[in-house]
């Protein structure tokens, strides 16, 4: 294992695309929205197949809604596979939520009650994914504000079960842990270790901001704030664990800074990355 | 890993039920007022219900924002496209 056989990069945002475009050299790869595409004309389509001959990309889902006791949206699942065929991503991934429920759109990413029965219901999901597009997506943990009810079973161990069932790794988002850790009181170092390290192949890194009531306050995934060291901290436990080459992603949707200021936060996500590769380096020479 | 046709019903119900207080804000106001009442006269199960009445209520009213927030922001973008 050395540090090269990680990859660093940036998500694909059309105001972040010339500062991307004009650095390729310091962006190993660049994560592209796939939904963003769906209904894309065949001329924004060739620009991304330019896109992906220029700068190795992987495909993000988010909203098929993976993690739900219904079936995956068949229409958006065959747009997904559309998409895969086309570009060859070096992996695409999607969230561990449900989106809609009853015929009602939510908007976002919710969490899933955790329950054997939410856990087979993704099993199916990512199985019908796997077919569709022919390979198996990398599965995201999300944030939430909310404890989702009726749950039977931690995050850590509804994730690993999901895992441990499937055919999927994961692209464990850093900042993701860590507000749900901060917002329901549990040990975000405990829940890497009881993920199967081998199993990690992906992290996602972005900044949030704190909302709600003095005494009711919540971290809030944004993506519109500078990644917090806490979850560089993260970034090195992670690394120091996972025995796999790592894709890391920055996220950043909104108030955008420099493209030298994400350039720096790449950095700094390097550093730490490879921090925790000489920590695990030295363990097993030790 | 084996799972009955009447369990993944009583799941997919309960992603229902959250999906509506979690974008209706009449539906989430009749829910708070009497949690485990709305989600029995919907049809789940008292099992549920229970579990619902233990509903993070900071969290649910912080989400529901946040969910609104985000598909706005998302069909304003669409309709600039």
């Amino acid at each position: 294992m050395t540090a090269t056989d990680d990859r660093f990069g940036i998500g694909w945002r059309p105001e972040l695309a010339l500062g991307i475009l004009a650095n390729l050299d310091r962006i190993d790869v660049v994560e592209v929205v796939a939904d963003d595409f769906f209904g894309a004309t065949k001329s924004e389509r060739g620009s991304l197949a330019t896109l992906a001959a220029q700068v190795p990309i992987t495909l993000h889902g988010v909203s098929l809604g993976m993690a739900s006791a219904n079936s995956v949206d068949r229409v958006r699942l065959d747009k997904m596979s559309r998409l895969v065929n086309e570009l060859s991503p070096i992996f695409w991934s999607e969230h561990l939520a449900f989106v809609r429920g009853g015929g009602l759109e939510i908007g976002h990413l919710a969490a899933p009650p955790r329950t054997a029965d939410t856990v087979y219901g993704t099993l199916a999901n990512l199985e019908r994914a796997r077919i569709a597009t022919g390979s198996a997506p990398l599965v995201e943990n999300i944030a939430t504000l909310i404890d989702p009810p009726a749950s039977d079973m931690d995050e850590a161990a509804w994730v690993s079960q999901v895992i441990g069932g499937s055919g999927s790794d994961l692209l464990l988002d850093l900042h993701n842990l860590y507000a749900n850790s901060v917002n329901f009181g549990f040990d975000a170092v405990d829940y890497i270790d009881r993920l199967p390290a081998e199993r990690i192949r992906a992290i996602h890194i972005a900044g949030g901001r704190w909302i709600g009531r003095p005494g009711e306050k919540r971290l809030l995934d944004d993506h519109l704030h500078r990644v917090p060291e806490l979850v560089y901290d993260l970034l090195d436990c992670v690394s120091a664990r996972a025995p796999h080459p790592l894709t890391v992603v920055l996220e950043r949707d909104g108030d955008y800074p420099s493209i030298d200021v994400l350039l720096s936060e790449l950095d700094r996500a390097r550093e730490a990355l490879e921090s925790g590769r000489q920590k695990r380096s030295g363990a097993a020479h030790g | 890993m084996a799972n009955s046709s009447e369990s993944s019903t009583r799941a997919a119900s309960l992603e229902s039920f959250l999906a509506k207080i979690y974008v209706d804000e009449n539906a989430r106001k009749d829910f708070l007022g009497d949690p485990f009442g709305e989600a029995i006269r919907a049809g789940l199960s008292a099992r549920d219900a229970r579990a619902l009445e233990q509903i993070d209520r900071t969290g649910l009213e912080l989400a529901a924002a946040s969910f609104a927030r985000k598909k706005q922001k998302r069909d304003c973008r669409q309709r600039h496209k």
